[in-house]
């Protein structure tokens, strides 16, 4: 659906990290090194971000 | 128990504690976690009907693609800046529990018309603008054509101990402080340990081995596996702690906060032992 505000384990706020990591991704950075630079060094976070499946445009027209 | 910082920043930190045992070191890890009071998002007014853009009179509905509960979980869960010299808890403000004030409670507006996406940045602070969360950039629903959201939040102070919301820190978790020692006598050159470890503890200084940057290793014991020269052990008087905070407090005041906290505990332990008789 719509990226998790925060790390389902840890608690760390990861919401915000998601659309500067999509589009630098997309302009051919190595995500790993992204996410590093962002900050979300835990394998919890990361899992967060790199698995996350971004459904809210699909769901968008119904409300 | 004596404490001294080995790294500090806005929002994490990294603590060297020493004269301590494991107990009292999980006892501030305890209460970094569950006992800091911070403020978070607790009642959501939903604004229902047709709502104005306010420009050209376009009128959209007031509904959005997420559920409204949803929508009101995900501002709870936005860091809230914290003064924890002004606020206190609403049941220990002098007004009645179903009343606010100033003094416990800050108040948001959010008032966004589809197409676009709401974030926590377009939270208008009614008390002021030092309450804007930090982060502004956290997305909180997607809006289409003809939806449109208009929201009256009031945040409260809590502590994690009844919600996660209210969990200032992340990732807080300590370890002994580790002895890294060489026994050279049993030194192959083989550089085995070297090539293991995954925290580069080691290093080759002119052809010899030496224990470069003991505190970073994380006791795994790879090394001790590859070579008998190794030794690796904790010492059980001495801890690395470290932490993140969300950013609604500094790493700095959560820790004075959090010893604060531990302090008038023990304190009112003290007591309660001396009344007993």
């Amino acid at each position: 659906m719509i990226v998790p505000v925060r790390c389902f384990t840890c608690g760390k706020v990861i919401g915000s990290a998601y659309e500067p990591f999509k589009t630098r991704v997309e302009n051919g950075e190595d995500p790993a090194k992204v996410l590093d630079d962002l900050g979300i060094t835990r394998y919890c976070c990361r899992r967060m971000i790199i698995s996350h499946v971004d459904l809210i445009d699909e769901i968008k027209p119904f409300s | 128990m004596n404490i001294e910082i080995l790294e500090m920043e806005e929002t994490r930190a990294k603590l060297l504690i020493y004269n301590a045992e494991p107990q009292t070191v999980n006892a501030l890890r305890r209460t970094l976690i569950a006992d800091i009071p911070k403020m978070a998002i607790e009642y959501v007014d939903f604004h229902l009907g047709p709502i104005g853009s306010g420009e050209g009179g376009r009128v959209a509905d007031g509904a959005s693609p997420l559920f409204d509960e949803i929508i009101a979980h995900r501002l709870g869960l936005i860091p809230i800046p914290t003064d924890l010299d002004v606020f206190r808890f609403r049941n220990e403000c002098e007004h009645g529990p179903e009343e606010s004030c100033e003094l416990c409670t800050i108040t948001y507006t959010l008032h966004k018309v589809g197409p676009c996406t709401v974030y926590s940045g377009d939270l208008e602070p009614v008390n002021g603008e030092r309450y804007r969360p930090k982060d502004p950039l956290i997305p909180i629903v997607k809006l289409d054509e003809g939806q449109a959201i208009y929201i009256t939040a009031y945040a409260i102070l809590g502590t994690a101990k009844e919600h996660a919301k209210w969990q200032v820190t992340s990732g807080v978790g300590y370890q002994y402080y580790p002895i890294v020692s060489l026994d050279s006598s049993k030194c192959r050159n083989c550089d085995r340990c070297l090539e293991v470890c995954p925290k580069k503890v080691f290093e080759k200084v002119d052809g010899q081995l030496v224990v470069k940057n003991p505190e970073n290793c994380n006791l795994c014991g790879a090394c001790v596996k590859e070579c008998e020269g190794v030794s690796v052990e904790g010492d059980p008087t001495k801890f690395i702690l470290q932490y993140e905070t969300d950013g609604s407090l500094s790493a700095r005041e959560t820790l004075e906060k959090a010893l604060e906290i531990l302090a008038q505990r023990f304190e009112d332990f003290r007591e309660s032992i001396s009344e007993m008789k």
